[in-house]
């Protein structure tokens, strides 16, 4: 979206500025095009967005439409109050911690089995493996819950249990109740995220290492390097500005968490896996006549933090590789 | 795939080592991922619910996928995720095609004010409750067609599709409107055919995510009749919503059946597809 | 940059301005929307002189959101059910209703009726739990039927009226109507189990023989498999939901006198009984339950349907030998799926333990479910008067539409026709029915003809008001095991303690539960101390509960 680009046409050449209407009427039907476009995003993103000022304002059913103004009321409960407060920062706290654990660790896990499958020499195991690591990616989050909650299940007989009890790990008739316990739902929140994205996480990667230079590991050969040289001072630093790209695209998003946690979280756990979305569709859809305005004012605030971390995000985009995100 | 084998240095004693832990891994990672896959396989084909890792399934039996198939409350979502997967791919499509478009025409006026126009929607929104309102006045909570449009205006795809259109050469635009074709016909006679790789991989972006989408259900859709597969499925598994009583087979069997069933178009497509698939994620990050 | 800057006010400042319109039109296309379900009539040719203001209202359409207990769901034709309902109804008010059934997911019911209600969208008449009741009745979303009530018809075939007399408020409204009474669960145990394990279940009287019975299902061999310790000793669906009244009753043994909501004392004084010495009792005797495995840890998240499953399944390890459960009509189900997946032949119900009967008296009955008439906020009565007519009063005519509630529809639920049947024919489990023309007899579930329809949403053991004599349903006999269920119940029950129900309870309902739930959760199945959670639980919510006591005993 950089300047240059309005004053060129798309053949490179300078634009010859003709009187604006002229111009106007010859691209007609372009917005003509533009204009299923324009009502859709008009009605689905933008009309939504005058829905902000219930922010400002009581809003219940049992008012029956009617509004009553009450100022920043709703901010002062959710930052202050001592009922509603502390339940609003734990779900902001977990909503950055999770997302970004998340985002770190499945990267990771990403870049390390993309250089080890780009290591791979048999072409057809190559293509074998990215096919089955592919797969959980394509299941939605409420079979991938659905599969692990009964793996995980506590019973002496779930098959996570069963087999720790079988290799000793646990004593006969001992269980760890994965998703219901405070300790253990953010690291069995972080595998299942690992099981499901990894895989998919590799494609850009491996798209990245495809077109490396195959004359850097020839010169490396000459200098006799080992194989782990080799990834070490070839491939990695191939990686790393990709590795970025992914972390800034991905950051931009970090507010958004909400299915992932919403299909894995139950009552015992709240502390630990409520997130600011879930949050509000509790304080919306599980109390007996909520106040909308105050969970639009819960929405509003994510919003907000989400639109400064995608301007950060571009900003450092801009920054590290010459472009920005949005 | 030729560039490889040049890679492929000659094998010594050392890489071979290597290359040994290599498939070891890997033979790791795709169990870790077939396993539970296959155990729900089985599990949907095991007459009664077991809960330790079978090979095979003991007395086999098809009657948690009959179920599904006789019992209007399941195959009812079923078709559901297909019609609405379909109807709203392709509308995604045409709007995304259409957008991403006009948004590459840099002599059009106002090109820069209708491309921040969508990338504002993709920094800020609305939010839950007053999307909801929303969509209450259109009259669109409670019925499918939620899942259509909401999915349907996508303005990332939109923007990826635009990042494809730019790929396309310039002169074969220029050689056609010098021909006297009209904005439409370019789009559709050149556009279009050029980018069929393309609307294969944002098509699939769009189907995967309408097909497993689940929270919109959850807080849009109020009428049992209207809700999809993936939360029919989830309420009956998780909260074990399913009249068991009066089902022939045992409430487990017909849980992993439901998973299969869940899964199975992509399943059955992906492998003849995966390259689009990639394509997707490369046009997204790559060329951004 | 000042380019840039200017695309984005000009491009904010389009789409804020056709929002804007759009909003307007479309604000007012829904206002003439709300007017569509009821038609007014000019026409008073009725001469009824009652109420001559209400026969102006004719409901045409009549809107009911109901959750799971409908049993005649889409799978079991409730199609058949709303014709005939249709037709009866329309037959009985003189002008045509058309209902829409609005049936929703029972796990989920509390989040899609606040689905419903968000933008203002209110039905006709709802169901709801008494708990939501409660909470629902400070709203002003609900019509006062108190006067309605009074002068309904089926007041002259009232059999309890307490159930509705007792839901009053202090000022004499009455918001809800409970066409039957709560029920509430008793502790079934395997005999199978009791038998592996050498117990004679008629000996189990106190806390401390509960205990040991569940010590010999947990460490024992009761399924029989060979492996000592792989069952637990009981399940339930949940340690108390804390949004469902009256909490204790899954876990009722563990809770004994313990109550973890707000009630009142002999004084009429309201206090919360979640902060006391009994409340801590209870928790640390499901921790040590918990500890000791005799609990299934799924208890913490587990829906009813879920437990219910794992009590009968056919693979029993992992199984709990005592499940305490609904009474009656659940009787003869829970034993029809033992059989079926044959793990047992029969089930015991356990009389309340000797410290349930010192401190409650017996299990408790829980306060009813109740429907609702939503209230239009108009001022005028005549709309939900119509309502509470059509759909309320005619729900107890004793005979045509109580007989669809109770049982379904006729000649698809049940019949008169002489018909013979059989189930599960072809197996060790094959029964014939058989039955004379004019006899009422239940025909097989439409979803499952291997299985014998059992009822609809009423069940006939509860009812506030019987069938008419004259009606054919009125022979029908309730099965053995439901009717002994039911008796055995009624022996050993006592009402539930009537719920609080101010406008700050309503207002904190879900974090207070949150609060509750987090308690339960860290003391039961993390170990955690029981004062320091309670203190935690003072800390957050302990100034909002002083305020609602306040409230309540300020009233």
């Amino acid at each position: 979206m950089s300047k240059k680009e309005i004053r060129f046409t798309s053949t490179g050449d300078p634009v010859r500025q003709k009187p604006l209407s002229l111009r106007i009427w010859q691209n007609r039907g372009f917005y003509f095009m533009f204009l299923p476009v324009f009502a859709f995003v008009l009605i689905m993103y933008y009309w939504p967005m005058l829905g902000i000022r219930f922010s400002f304002f009581e809003y219940k059913a049992s008012g029956r439409g009617a509004m009553t103004w009450v100022g920043l009321q709703h901010f002062q409960t959710m930052f202050l109050n001592p009922i509603k407060a502390p339940a609003f920062w734990t779900a902001f706290k977990n909503t950055i911690e999770l997302s970004v654990v998340k985002l770190l660790i499945t990267t990771f896990a990403s870049v390390i089995v993309s250089i080890f499958l780009n290591e791979m020499q048999n072409i057809h195991a190559k293509k074998a493996l990215q096919t089955v690591i592919y797969l959980p990616h394509f299941m939605s989050w409420a079979v991938v819950a659905s599969i692990f909650s009964l793996f995980l299940s506590p019973s002496s007989t779930g098959l996570v249990n069963g087999i720790l009890q079988s290799t000793g790990v646990l004593k006969h008739g001992e269980y760890v109740y994965f998703l219901a316990s405070s300790v253990w739902w953010k690291p069995i929140y972080y595998l299942i995220n690992i099981w499901k994205e990894t895989g998919w996480g590799t494609i850009i990667f491996l798209a990245t290492l495809s077109g490396i230079n195959p004359e850097l590991y020839e010169a490396a050969d000459i200098d006799g390097a080992s194989r782990g040289q080799k990834i070490w001072y070839v491939t990695v630093p191939a990686l790393a500005n990709t590795i970025i790209t992914v972390l800034i695209l991905n950051l931009a998003k970090v507010m958004n968490l909400f299915e992932s946690v919403f299909v894995l979280y139950n009552t015992a756990v709240y502390d630990v896996s409520d997130v600011i979305s879930t949050y509000i569709y509790r304080q919306t859809f599980a109390t007996m006549n909520p106040d909308y305005g105050f969970s639009t004012a819960v929405g509003l605030f994510k919003s907000l933090v989400g639109c400064v971390l995608v301007l950060v995000c571009n900003w450092a985009s801009k920054k590290t590789r010459g472009r920005g995100i949005i | 795939m030729a560039k490889e084998k040049i890679v492929a240095p000659p094998k010594k004693k050392k890489v071979r080592a290597f290359d040994v832990i290599n498939y070891i891994i890997f033979v790791i990672i795709g169990l870790m991922i077939i396993i539970p896959m296959w155990k729900v396989l089985v599990d949907s084909l095991n007459r009664y619910g077991v809960y330790q890792f079978r090979l095979w399934p003991h007395d086999p039996t098809l009657e948690g996928y009959l179920t599904i198939i006789k019992t209007s409350r399941l195959i009812r979502p079923f078709f559901i995720s297909l019609i609405t997967t379909i109807l709203g791919t392709f509308f995604g499509l045409l709007l995304s095609t259409l957008g991403g478009y006009v948004l590459i025409q840099f002599d059009m006026p106002g090109r820069n004010v209708f491309a921040y126009y969508l990338l504002f929607t993709m920094i800020f929104s609305g939010g839950m409750i007053p999307e909801y309102l929303v969509m209450k006045q259109l009259g669109l909570v409670g019925t499918w067609w939620i899942l259509v449009v909401k999915h349907g205006i996508n303005v990332y795809n939109l923007v990826l599709m635009r990042n494809f259109f730019e790929g396309v050469p310039a002169s074969l635009y220029e050689a056609a409107r010098i021909d006297g074709c009209s904005p439409m016909g370019i789009f559709f006679r050149i556009v279009l055919p050029l980018s069929k790789a393309a609307l294969a991989s944002i098509g699939l972006m769009f189907a995967v995510s309408i097909w497993n989408d689940y929270s919109t259900v959850q807080i849009y859709i109020n009428k049992s009749e209207n809700v999809n597969f993936q939360y029919k499925l989830r309420t009956m598994i998780m909260d074990g919503d399913t009249p068991v009583t009066q089902y022939n087979v045992s409430q487990t069997t017909l849980f992993n059946a439901g998973i299969i069933a869940a899964i199975l178009p992509f399943m059955l497509l992906y492998p003849f597809l995966q390259k689009y698939f990639v394509k997707g994620v490369n046009i997204g990050a790559v060329k951004e | 940059m000042k380019k840039k800057v200017l695309s984005v006010v000009l491009a904010s400042a389009m789409a804020l301005s056709l929002a804007a319109c759009a909003n307007t039109t479309t604000d007012n296309g829904a206002a003439t929307d709300n007017g569509t379900s009821t038609t007014e009539t000019t026409n008073t040719t009725d001469n009824t002189a009652a109420a001559e203001e209400e026969e102006a209202y004719q409901l045409s359409t009549l809107r009911m959101v109901v959750d799971g207990t409908l049993t005649a769901n889409e799978d079991n034709r409730q199609d058949a059910f709303e014709e005939q309902w249709e037709k009866a109804v329309s037959e009985k008010m003189g002008y045509a209703v058309d209902l829409v059934i609005d049936q929703q997911d029972h796990s989920g019911y509390k989040d899609a009726v606040g689905r419903i209600l968000l933008g203002g969208d209110l039905p006709d008449v709802m169901i709801m739990s008494a708990d939501m009741y409660k909470q629902y009745q400070t709203t002003g979303l609900l019509w006062n039927m108190a006067d309605a009530y009074e002068n309904a018809e089926f007041q002259s075939r009232m059999d309890m009226p307490l159930i509705n007399q007792n839901m009053k408020t202090a000022d004499g409204a009455l918001y809800g109507f409970a066409p039957y009474y709560g029920n509430g669960c008793v502790t079934y145990v395997k005999q199978s189990w009791a038998d592996a394990v050498g117990i004679d279940l008629s000996t189990i009287k106190t806390y401390d023989d509960y205990i040991n019975l569940l010590t010999a299902f947990a460490t024992g061999d009761p399924d029989g498999n060979g492996v000592d310790g792989d069952t637990y000793g009981v399940i339930a669906a949940g340690f108390g939901k804390m949004d469902e009244a009256p909490y204790i009753n899954y876990m009722s043994e563990f809770y004994q006198g313990a109550y973890p909501a707000i009630l009142q004392d002999e004084n009429g004084v309201w206090y919360d009984g979640f902060q006391t010495q009994e409340m801590k009792d209870a928790l640390l005797r499901m921790q040590d339950a918990y500890n000791k495995k005799l609990i299934d840890p799924e208890t913490l998240t587990a829906s009813t349907k879920i437990a219910r499953e794992k009590f009968f399944s056919n693979d029993q390890t992992g199984s709990s030998g005592a499940f305490t459960y609904w009474a009656g009509t659940w009787y003869q189900t829970l034993t029809d799926n033992l059989i079926k997946n044959e793990v047992d032949t029969d089930l015991v119900m356990l009389a309340p333990i000797k410290e349930t009967v010192d401190t409650w008296g017996g299990y408790l009955n829980r306060e009813a479910p109740v429907w609702v008439i939503l209230d239009d906020g108009d001022g005028n009565d005549a709309r939900e008067n119509a309502i509470f007519k059509a759909f309320i009063e005619t729900m107890l005519d004793g005979g045509t539409v109580q007989t669809l509630w109770t049982y379904g529809a006729e000649d698809v639920h049940w019949s008169t026709k002489a018909e013979e049947f059989v189930l599960n024919a072809g197996t060790d489990k094959e029964k014939a029915y058989s039955y004379a023309e004019g006899e009422f007899h239940l025909k097989q579930a439409p979803n499952d003809p291997n299985s014998l329809w059992k009822k609809n949403l009423i069940d006939p053991a509860l009812v506030v008001a019987h069938l008419n004599d004259d009606t054919p349903a009125a022979a029908a006999k309730g099965t053995d095991l439901a009717t002994q269920g039911n008796k055995f119940f009624t022996a050993n029950c006592v009402d539930a303690p009537a719920g609080a129900s101010c406008q700050t309870l309503t207002d904190y309902a879900a974090d207070i539960a949150d609060a509750k739930n987090a308690v339960i959760a860290s003391v039961v199945t993390q170990n955690g101390d029981v004062d320091a959670a309670m203190e935690g639980y003072k800390t957050a919510v302990g100034a909002i509960i002083d305020q609602a006591l306040a409230e309540l005993n300020a009233q």
